[in-house]
């Protein structure tokens, strides 16, 4: 896909990220039908549609130069939402060779790896840049490995280890999240760092979706959906800058809430990594408006109803108490009440 | 989860290291680099006998780093289902295997503060993938090698040469025997323990880390086993509507797959659980060979792992 | 409204003694004693050869210290060491891991936010759960980490409290960090500053 990247959007301040009308049609909506409950929804990360999200293992689009340089701006705020425990230096390793043999393979305009042996050569084009390192010797990066490589492609990072039939989340580049904390959650278990999702684990889903994790295998990657809602294309929602953006939840109005509410899906992906034996697990989040939404008839129509019939626990746990009954005013009007078809597709 | 892509690969060097077990070293078929994998993994290995197929798991027992070659080490098994006889007598340089990914159901603790490593025989080639991780991070580790005498001992000078004194070996010829007792007894909190070898030692290694308070969880085994043979049966897969006629010396599992019914699996040995299935109808008794349901489901007789375990039987019913 | 009532708060059970174990280590603080002593005598009646092989480390007030030893004795620990404060438990507890062997069982009593501490440690030798119980008695005020500034806040037995560093109020949330041994604190007026709930007393 070769889009125009837009270097200079913003994800805080004055907020002029915006999607073009390709951005739009791309974009994964979560909704395959007209409500939303929990499931495991896991399936096979493998090639999809030409031009899709999941077409390639790790999707580049045409925010990816802005993404990188907001992702910078978080680290430079708060360096702790890169950490890695001492044991996942091999993990880190396992991470870095996968995105950039993913980017080069799949974005060659962009990126090229050159490796002779554990003497590798790294370029970068949009982001400007050139680097020679060994691999495995942390020493001839300028960052740990894991850090390095992140600054460098859309989307947070969790790395996990898997021993005592459990997963433990103990590295990571955690600077896009819908509101949860690597370093308060780093190092806890599978079943410790859910805790705070409602209803899902009486459902049994983290049970079932540990076992299944445990089984990943080497080349072949699986991948899901989530969801969540943001307002204005804020990127950063973590906890620890909620006194930064918890005010844009109480600041949406009928006249606003068309440019100012965004739905938020994360695209995640889950790998196993060959030298470590850890998973890592990426979460690749995407905005869309919802005045840009209702570009797309049917969209307008899904997701008014998704939102009306939400449980409440989720309209609790995703945050959208304040603002959930403006949107779906906002989006009454395109909602006439008929059929849609099933599936995620603009038609 | 089953058959997914394998790699085709010939194989670019045979080696007879000791009386009973050959080395054998893979490459890419189409040159390419073959996948990293950690200390502790094994490939499956697919191998076109002449009347059947057979698909045997080898620990990788190279250096980690060096991914040009796999480097696999198999025993002659004296009763072999043919895999073993197969690699012995049928395969030379230039003979071409298909293997699977990397799988690692043995690895190492990676937040384990000491590593004692136990081989009996062949059980010493997963050791020697864990070692050359071990020898990476720099983590202490001890390696007690255990076999029938000094003509049986394969890849000393590679394991002398990395663990140096860390690596002691016990010859049963001279009388020396591993003192489980005496490691067991006196190590320090974060100690994991790893063992690869017979089936008897691996049930003293498990009873005597009972009796010195060891939990499970800093036990860790690996067992090369082939599923145990039994009198033929006949099964029907009521998904797939076929009767599949289990032979004497092929497992359950295989025989489904002969039939072209894909079985998810990591281990093929009892021990994982990903080959799990229901048993719809039974008349007769199942044979559970495995190490991983419970007894009640065992006595259940609603669930079987094909890979090892068989029945004897009028009927029965798989959920396949 | 955040959301409370979580799923990730730890859960502790009544001691029982655990005869998987070889070796059985206690560490107790003020009314801990009670579950220590217990489990204690327990061993002993399902395992009196394990007398020789038990320790108990314990802090407590000077009237607590006064018949401890010998009560711990009586109840069959073969070594008792008193503290006087938490710290000097502590450093001597990194002591006893580090000469500890395997097949030992560690067995915490006391409040919830000295427990925190004591598995921090045990978690760095490797314990896991297979080898750690714990029961929770006497205060429950927790420690309450705050997401803005880092810092923690100790002895919070309240809803919400204010931050002793940065003075933002927090809503102190169930969702806990053996790493750090303590609660998630986040801003409880973001989204409406100034509209907070009463302050109430919740943690005993």
């Amino acid at each position: 896909m070769n889009v125009a990247f837009k270097p200079d959007e913003t994800f805080r301040d004055d907020f002029t990220f915006r999607n073009t009308p390709e951005a739009i049609r791309r974009f994964p909506l979560p909704f395959p039908e007209d409500k939303y409950m929990y499931s495991v929804n896991i399936e096979a990360h493998r090639p999809g549609p030409h031009g899709s999200v999941v077409e390639f293992a790790i999707d580049v689009d045409e925010h990816y130069v802005a993404e990188c340089r907001e992702r910078a701006l978080v680290l430079k705020e708060d360096p702790m939402r890169f950490q890695a425990l001492p044991h996942m230096m091999s993990a880190q390793w396992d991470c870095l060779e996968l995105i950039m043999e993913s980017l080069a393979r799949d974005y060659p305009q962009h990126f090229t790896l050159d490796r002779q042996g554990s003497q590798w050569a790294w370029t970068n084009r949009p982001l400007g840049i050139q680097q020679s390192f060994t691999f495995g010797d942390p020493a001839t990066l300028p960052q740990q490995p894991l850090e390095y490589i992140t600054r460098q492609v859309q989307g947070d990072w969790v790395v996990m280890d898997q021993r005592e039939g459990d997963l433990w989340a103990e590295a990571g580049m955690v600077t896009t999240q819908a509101d949860w904390s690597l370093n308060f959650d780093i190092g806890m278990s599978f079943k410790e760092w859910h805790g705070p999702v409602p209803l899902a684990h009486e459902m049994g889903v983290f049970d079932r979706a540990l076992k299944y994790l445990l089984g990943l295998r080497l080349n072949e990657p699986v991948r899901r959906l989530n969801w969540t809602m943001t307002v204005n294309p804020r990127l950063d929602t973590s906890p620890e800058m909620y006194p930064k953006w918890g005010t844009d939840r109480a600041s949406v109005t009928p006249e606003n809430v068309a440019d100012k509410v965004h739905l938020r899906v994360e695209l995640q992906g889950l790998w196993r990594l060959p030298r470590s034996n850890g998973i890592v697990f990426s979460v690749r989040g995407y905005l869309i408006s919802m005045r840009e939404l209702a570009t797309i008839p049917k969209w307008a129509k899904r997701v008014h109803r998704v939102l009306r019939e939400l449980h409440p626990a989720l309209v609790d746990y995703k945050g959208l108490t304040r603002y959930r009954d403006t949107v779906v005013e906002y989006l009454a009007p395109f909602d006439d009440g008929s059929p849609t078809s099933s599936g995620t597709a603009p038609e | 989860m089953s058959h997914a892509d394998t790699i085709p690969v010939r194989v670019v060097a045979v080696e007879q290291v000791t009386p009973q077990i050959k080395h054998f070293r893979l490459a890419a078929v189409d040159g390419s680099r073959l996948p990293a994998f950690s200390g502790g993994s094994h490939i499956i290995v697919v191998m076109n006998d002449v009347d059947r197929v057979h698909r045997n798991p080898y620990s990788l027992l190279g250096v980690p780093a060096q991914l040009e070659t796999y480097e696999i080490a198999v025993r002659r098994m004296e009763q072999s289902r043919g895999g073993s006889h197969f690699m012995h007598d049928s395969v030379s340089v230039g003979s071409t295997l298909e293997i699977a990914h990397p799988v690692n159901l043995f690895g190492l603790s990676k937040i384990g503060r000491k590593h004692i490593l136990i081989a009996g025989g062949v059980g010493i080639t997963p050791i020697l993938g864990q070692m050359e991780d071990l020898h990476q991070d720099g983590v202490p580790y001890e390696i007690h090698y255990s076999v029938r005498a000094p003509e049986h001992a394969a890849f000393l000078s590679r394991l002398q040469q990395r663990a140096a004194d860390r690596l002691k070996v016990y010859y049963d010829s001279s009388g020396h025997a591993i003192d489980f007792d005496g490691l067991l007894s006196t190590q320090p909190l974060g100690t994991h323990f790893y063992v690869c070898g017979p089936a008897g030692m691996i049930e003293v290694v498990l009873a005597k880390a009972r009796t010195w308070g060891w939990p499970e969880s800093h036990i860790h085994w690996e067992q090369f086993s082939a599923p145990p043979a039994g009198e033929a049966f006949d099964v029907h897969l009521a998904k797939s509507r076929l009767d599949v006629h289990v032979v004497p010396d092929q497992s359950l599992l295989e025989s489904i797959e002969a039939a072209g019914v894909e079985v998810p699996y990591l281990c093929r040995g009892g021990v994982c659980g990903f080959c799990r299935t229901d048993v719809l109808e039974l008349d007769g008794e199942l044979i559970h060979n495995d190490h991983y349901l419970s007894d009640e489901e065992r006595a259940s007789g609603r669930v079987i792992m094909p890979c090892v375990s068989r029945a004897r039987c009028k009927k029965l019913v798989l959920d396949l | 409204m955040l959301v409370t009532g979580i799923k990730s708060k730890p859960v502790y059970t009544p001691l029982a003694p655990d005869l998987s174990g070889r070796y059985h280590l206690m560490v107790g603080h003020g009314v801990g004693r009670e579950p220590l002593l217990r489990v204690l005598r327990d061993l002993r009646t399902a395992a009196p050869e394990s007398g020789a092989r038990t320790r108990v480390l314990f802090v407590g007030s000077p009237d607590e210290h006064s018949a401890s030893d010998e009560v711990f004795r009586s109840a069959g620990a073969a070594d008792v060491r008193l503290f006087g404060r938490e710290d000097e438990l502590l450093t001597d507890f990194q002591d006893v891991l580090t000469s500890s062997v395997m097949g030992t069982r560690l067995y915490v009593a006391g409040p919830e936010s000295f427990m925190g501490l004591v598995m921090r440690l045990a978690r760095q030798f490797n314990l896991n759960k297979d080898e750690v119980r714990a029961e929770e008695c006497g205060a429950a005020a927790r420690r309450v980490y705050c997401m803005h500034c880092q810092t923690a806040t100790e002895n919070v037995t309240t809803n919400i409290v204010q931050c002793k560093d940065c003075n933002r109020w927090l809503l102190v949330r169930d969702h806990y960090s053996s790493r750090l041994a303590a609660y998630m604190g986040v801003m409880v007026d973001a989204e409406a500053p100034g509209e907070r709930p009463e302050v109430k007393e919740v943690f005993r």
